[in-house]
Parts: C-alpha cells; structure tokens; sequence
C-alpha cells in the first residue's frame, strides 16, 4: 500500500512525520467543531443541508491521520520531492526559509503604506539575499527595475490591482 | 464535418494579429520555464494567471496552451544536456537522451525530440478534435448522479495511482477538499470554516491555493535543499538528424503518439506511465538493442512523442467534463473559473468559439514551437546559466504579485505564505500536490452535483446510485481502491504454489 | 612563487594554458591550472568536465612540468576565487584568457578580466586565441 519496505529496521524512521499526522488529526477535530456550529439549516429544496459534507471530511481526516500514524509507526516514510535543482543529501536549511518568509511578511506589511513598487523592490532584494546574493546593488537594482516594469506592465497596461502607495502621483 | 467548420471558425479567430502573438508569448516563455530549474508550465500558468484577468479569456487560455505545450520541450531540453529532468515525465527521456548527449549526439537527440514533439502533439490535438465532442455528447446527458460519481472516479483516480502512497495521496486530497468548503455555503449561506474572518466568507481563491502550493511551496522547498554544484553543460550545436536517425525515428514517434495520448486522456494517467511504456516497447522492438542504456536513439523519440501526446489527451477531459488529470490542466481550469467560465460539459455548448480557439491554438502552437526550437536551442541552453539566488526570488516576486492582484488585499499575501509552507510541508513528506488541488477546484462541485442528486430523492442515499454511468463510475472505484489488495492476494497464492 | 593559469574549456582558457605554459617554463616556477565552477547556477558552461581537467594533467605532465590542476566549487565570482588562490601559492604572474566585450555588455555585467587587472598584486598576462 505505501511505500514502507520490509522492517528490517526497527522502530520508526523520520519522527517528524508524527507531527504530519496529528496536524491533519487537528484539523479533522476543527473541522468537525466547525461543522456542529452551523445551525441545521436543511430545507425540502435541500435535504441535507450545509453540514453533513464537512462532518464527513472531518470524520475522514481523523481516520486518515490515525492510519497515517499507523503507517509511520510501521516504519513507512514519504519520499521527499526530488527536483533538478534539489539536493536531498543535505540538512534543510532553516535559516533561509526563515528568512525568506521574513521578506514575504515584510512586503504584506508593506505593500499598502508604500506601494508595489517600493515594497516588491524589497521582496526582491530580500529574497535574493536569503537566497545567498551577496551583489547587493545588482540585486536592489533588478529588484527596483521588477518591481518599475510589473507596475507599469500589468498595474497601468493591464488593470491588474498593484497599488502606487506613497509614489501616487509620481509613478 | 460540423467539427471541422467550428475548427475553421477557431483558426480565423487566432489569427489575428494580437492573438498570434499571444500563441507565440506563450510558447516563448513556456520554452523558457521548461529549461529553468524549478519551474514548471503548472507553476508558470499560476503565476500569470491573476494578470491574465485583464485579458479575454480567449486570449488567456492561447496564452495557457502555448506554455503547456512549449513547457514540454524545454524540459526535454534539460533532460537531454544536463541529466536533470525537471517533471517526472522527462525522466525517462533523461536515460538515452543525456547519454547521447555525452557521446556527441546532442544535436539529434534535440532534434528528434523536437520533431517527435511535433508529430505527437499535432496528432495528438487532432485526436482531440475526433473524440472531445463525442465525450461531450455522452456526457451532456449526464444528471447530477453520475456527474458526482465521475467526480469520485476523478478523485480515486488522482489519489490511487498517481502517488506512490495512496494513503498521503488521500491525506493531500482530504486537506484540498477542506479548503475548498471554506467560506459561505451555496445553498444556505452559512458561513463554514471561516473564523469569523471576513475575508474568508467568499473562500479561498483558487488562485491563491495554486500560486501558494506551485510557487511558493516550490520555491520554500527548493531554497532549502538548494544544491551548491554547477552541472555541465554539454554543448549543444544547431539540432540536426541524420538519414539514419530519421529512420530509427519515425516509427517510435507513431507508436509513443499512440501509447501517450488515451494514457492523458483517463483520470490520473499522466506523463509517467506512457513515457515509460513506450521506453520498454522501443527496447524491445529496437534493431539495436545493445545501444540501449548507451544512447539510443528510439529511447528518446518514443517516450517524447508519448509524453506531448499524453498531454493532447489531458485536453479531451478538461474540456469535456471539466476534469483535470495533471496539474497544469488543473489550473487551466481553475483559470476558467475565474472568469466566471463553468468548466463541465456544457463548457463546448456555451463557449464554443473559446474551446475551438483553444484548440486551433494548440495547432498554431505547436508548429511555433518547432520552428522556434530547433534553431534556438543552444540559446535556452544559456538560460541554466541564470544565477539561482534571482531565479528564485524572481518565482517568490510573481508569486506575491500574482496572490495580491487577485482581491486587492494583504491578508491573501499572509494566505499564500500559509500555503507556501503547506506545500513546503508536503514536499518534505512525500505527499502528492496534484490530489489536493484537484480537490480545491472540484470540491465544490462534488459537493453540489452531490446535494442535488439527494436533493431528487428527496435525501435518500441510493439517490446518489443514478443510473448505469454511474454504476461503472462506482466500480472503476472500488476497483481502483481495491487493486493493491487483489495483486497482493495474487502474489501470495502464486508464491504459496511456487512453494508448495 | 607559482605561476597562476585561470581557466575555462574553451579558446580563451586553452590560450591561457599554452601562454601558462610559456610563462612557467621561462620562469622556472610550478604550474597551478584553477578552473572554477560557480555555485549558484544549476549550469556553468566555465565548467570544465573531469575529462577535460584529466586531459590537461596528462597534457601538463606529457610537458615535464611541476603542475597542479584545481577545480574549486565554492563561490559565486571567478575573479574573486582566483585573486584568493593568487594570494595563498603568492602567485608571481596570473593568466587569464581575455574576450572582447563591447562597452555596453562590461556595463551590464562587468568584466571579471577588469577586475583581476586592476585587484591582483602580481603582474597579470591576459591572452587572446590566436
């Protein structure tokens, strides 16, 4: 059924998938409180109503999470994404995860006061710097130059929403 | 005959200028994504689909088609001179194709993928052209019973065999399923699954999911595996074809078109299996089967036509039953959505000038992308060159852009994070994105076809048994549901009569 | 002292090797042939595959000269990593092979050429293919 090979080893691999299978276990027990909040509102032009559709998805996610577990246990694992520019032999690397959701914050706190233009050249930036670009004027610049193009591509020519934030009028 | 004056009808209306130029943006930067490490045609379509809503969707879906196909060949080109397949339906071509590479012969393994591609997908769209409206016909008949039951073949399908643990893939499927039930229900207007965050009553947008689980997810995943190693770049003359090479060509072309596209074309087949078939077919069919695993030609002309027929046949239940069976189709059609366009079996009756447009685009495409290749290969093979630390603050820049654009609100940026770091989680533990997209743009749909079948029996459950369709539609599943376990019983007997 | 050769598979790198060669001979001093693979792409066309590099200390040792071949795989600018080498063997001449670019394609990417010149400590020898 999954992909866990004859436990030779014994005793569980990879302990993190553990908290895998008790995230979906939480979120089938939300879903289900969820679901016994909304009043029964079923009607003969809809004999079931709202709630019978998340109460079974609830119930299911609870089921699949304990199997899950059982799995695990058992000493199945998921095999990690592979890809061109992947290499799996090596440590996660935390640091830059944090710090590139630390950009992706930035720029949500930002977008509104500032603007796309200023607040994309910093996601920008930020990224590539996370991402270990230590040509810091290349990067801000191909940042600014981004952020410049997109707007007046897509916010102007195409009408796609990008506000100008504190540039309105200068842009 | 009907069919082909619709078809004509199409051609005349892709042929404007703007839109030619559109086709050929398309299969540009579809190219152009196929070559780049860590993007894929699903990921680009997401990403520029909340621009695309300036457009007509007639303009968008060309624009689509034009990276789904062009995606196709860009990834056989890195395949080909770097051993790096990017989609798991390239890896086959990888085998033969980079060993050719490495003995001189780059120059026609490009080519004969190139032109493979070619005859694959034009047969491969005219196919489309044959079978799309008769599955139309049979499904415009369909009631909500047997809709719903094809929906849950289409679930199974996706979870069962495409993953390699049906139980993650389930688990993938569950959580897209719950996300799509997010916000007000149709009928009733309760508010489900929203915590009283008002931006969350008119759901999550499939938009975002699909930004935060391809790009984001992708782009987290990537930067924190990032391989600190240049690859070489094997180089790569004009693409050219020997006479010899064309014959050992040819015939593998044909019979991977014929391997690839029904594989499309059901739920779940994907890329990998036909590619892959086709791969062990050649073998064993080859003249020179001592040159296998050392650079044989039909090891890449086979597997790559397979691989664009099978995604000629993706389009028959994408656009006759608003079905997705990989994801790029799957966001095509969440792109549909977003123009208030339904996508099902009325989508040919309703939006006929759209679906033949699509289709004569794909023709247009197709042969763009041959006369584009085959002269510019070694210039996308400079593209690999691109430093990673841009490239992938390049995917998270578009990502944001994209995910904002869509409502005009910060809380989705702060969504599509949340989600990048689900779709982060999932590629650290093995489970399959495709289920839980399928699930976030079907759920609803399930969900409604579902209500309606009771809603006619007045809430009894064999309501939902409708008629014959759905019976088999009901047995593919438990088939599929039950398989492993049947091949295990197999395996057992015939290993307890070995025994004994 | 050493005689420092930067080097890429193709003509420049290969003109940079022969005039390397010369440089050495005349000098009396070891060869150290650097080629350097960035780490940030996921191709490097400066790459040079082992073949090649096994080629040229075969080539090298073929000469009779006291030389090294090294590929380095850290670091994202050539220019830097050979100025780095070039202090650590205190390297009495570096080669480079030199491309023609024209003024806008140095503003748009500078010139690792430019900046080896103007930084290195020791005299350079740029070099053209014939």
């Amino acid at each position: 059924m999954t992909d866990h090979r004859p436990s030779v080893m014994t005793g569980v691999r990879d302990r993190a998938q553990f908290g895998l299978c008790t995230a979906l276990g939480l979120l089938g027990v939300f879903v289900l409180v969820d679901a016994s909040r909304i009043g029964a509102a079923s009607s003969s032009n809809d004999p079931i109503g709202p709630r019978p559709v998340p109460i079974l998805l609830g119930v299911l996610l609870v089921v699949v999470a304990v199997l899950y577990a059982v799995d695990v246990a058992r000493g199945g694992r998921g095999e990690e994404e592979a890809g061109e520019d992947v290499d799996l032999s090596t440590r996660a690397d935390w640091k830059t995860i944090v710090m590139l959701a630390a950009a992706f914050v930035l720029n949500a706190l930002l977008i509104q006061p500032l603007g796309w233009v200023i607040s994309g050249s910093v996601l920008f930036w930020g990224s590539a710097f996370a991402l270990g670009n230590r040509h810091h004027l290349r990067g801000l610049a191909i940042g600014i130059a981004l952020s410049l193009a997109t707007f007046y591509a897509f916010a102007i020519g195409l009408g796609v929403n990008l506000p100008a934030g504190i540039l309105q009028g200068i842009l | 005959m009907d069919n082909l004056n619709h078809l004509l009808t199409g051609f005349g209306d892709v042929l404007t200028p703007l839109n030619l130029a559109l086709a050929l943006l398309g299969v540009t930067v579809g190219t152009g994504v196929g070559v780049l490490p860590g993007i894929g045609p699903a990921m680009t379509v997401a990403l520029l689909l909340p621009i695309t809503y300036g457009m007509h969707p007639t303009q968008a879906m060309i624009l689509f088609a034009g990276i789904f196909y062009g995606g196709m060949y860009g990834g056989s080109t890195t395949s080909i001179l770097l051993n790096t397949p990017g989609e798991s339906s390239s890896v086959v071509t990888a085998i033969e194709g980079n060993k050719m590479a490495k003995a001189g012969r780059a120059a026609q393994a490009l080519a004969t993928s190139a032109i493979g591609s070619f005859i694959a997908g034009t047969i491969g769209t005219m196919l489309i052209v044959l079978v799309m409206p008769q599955v139309v016909k049979f499904a415009i008949s369909l009631g909500a019973p047997e809709y719903f039951a094809i929906i849950l073949v289409a679930f199974t399908g996706v979870t069962a065999v495409l993953g390699s643990s049906r139980l993650r893939g389930f688990a993938a499927l569950l959580v897209g399923l719950t996300i799509s039930i997010v916000g007000i229900d149709f009928v009733t207007g309760q508010q489900r699954l929203t915590m009283g965050i008002p931006q969350l009553a008119d759901g999550i947008d499939v938009v975002v999911v699909a930004v935060g689980i391809f790009a984001v997810g992708e782009a987290l995943w990537v930067a924190a595996h990032l391989r600190h190693k240049a690859a070489e770049v094997i180089p790569v003359g004009q693409p050219w074809m020997g006479r010899s090479d064309w014959r050992r060509s040819w015939k593998p072309w044909l019979r991977g078109t014929v391997l690839g596209f029904p594989f499309g074309a059901i739920p779940a087949g994907g890329a990998e299996i036909p590619t892959v078939l086709s791969y062990m077919t050649e073998k064993k069919l080859s003249k020179h089967p001592e040159e296998f695993g050392k650079g044989a030609i039909e090891g890449v002309a086979g597997p790559e036509a397979a691989n664009n027929a099978s995604a000629a046949g993706t389009l028959v239940p994408m656009l006759a039953l608003g079905l997705p069976t990989n994801a790029t189709a799957a966001i095509m059609l969440a792109a549909l959505q977003g123009y208030g366009i339904e996508p099902g079996p009325l989508l040919l009756t309703k939006e006929p000038r759209l679906v033949w447009a699509l289709i004569a685009s794909l023709f247009i495409g197709n042969t763009l992308l041959l006369v584009l290749n085959l002269p510019l290969a070694p210039a996308w093979a400079k593209l690999l060159q691109i430093p990673r630390p841009y490239l992938y603050a390049g995917i998270l820049f578009f990502a944001s852009m994209g995910a904002y654009a869509v409502n005009a609100q910060p809380f989705d940026l702060f969504l599509l994070l949340a989600l990048g770091l689900l779709g982060f989680a999932m590629r650290r533990f093995g489970l399959p994105v495709l289920p839980l997209i399928v699930g976030v743009i079907l759920g609803r749909l399930a969900e409604r076809t579902g209500r309606q079948s009771l809603q006619l029996s007045g809430g009894d459950l064999s309501g939902l048994l409708g008629g014959p369709v759905s019976w088999v539609a009901y047995g593919v599943v438990v088939l599929v549901l039950v398989w492993p376990l049947l091949a295990k019983a197999l395996v057992r007997t015939r290993r307890s009569e070995a025994a004994a | 002292m050493t005689v420092l050769v930067g080097f890429v598979p193709n003509p420049f790198g290969e003109a940079a090797l022969t005039a390397g060669v010369a440089e050495a001979r005349r000098r009396e001093e070891p060869l150290l042939v650097v080629n350097m693979s960035r780490d940030d792409v996921l191709a490097d066309a400066h790459r040079a595959g082992e073949g090649e590099l096994a080629r040229v200390r075969r080539d090298l040792d073929e000469l009779g000269l006291t030389s090294e071949v090294r590929r380095i795989e850290e670091g994202n600018d050539p220019s830097e990593v050979l100025l780095e080498v070039a202090g650590e063997v205190d390297a009495s001449v570096i080669v480079i092979g030199l491309r023609h670019r024209s003024p806008v394609g140095k503003l748009l990417l500078g010139s690792s050429a430019q900046r080896i010149l103007l930084d290195a400590a020791c005299p350079v020898l740029a070099v053209k293919p014939a």
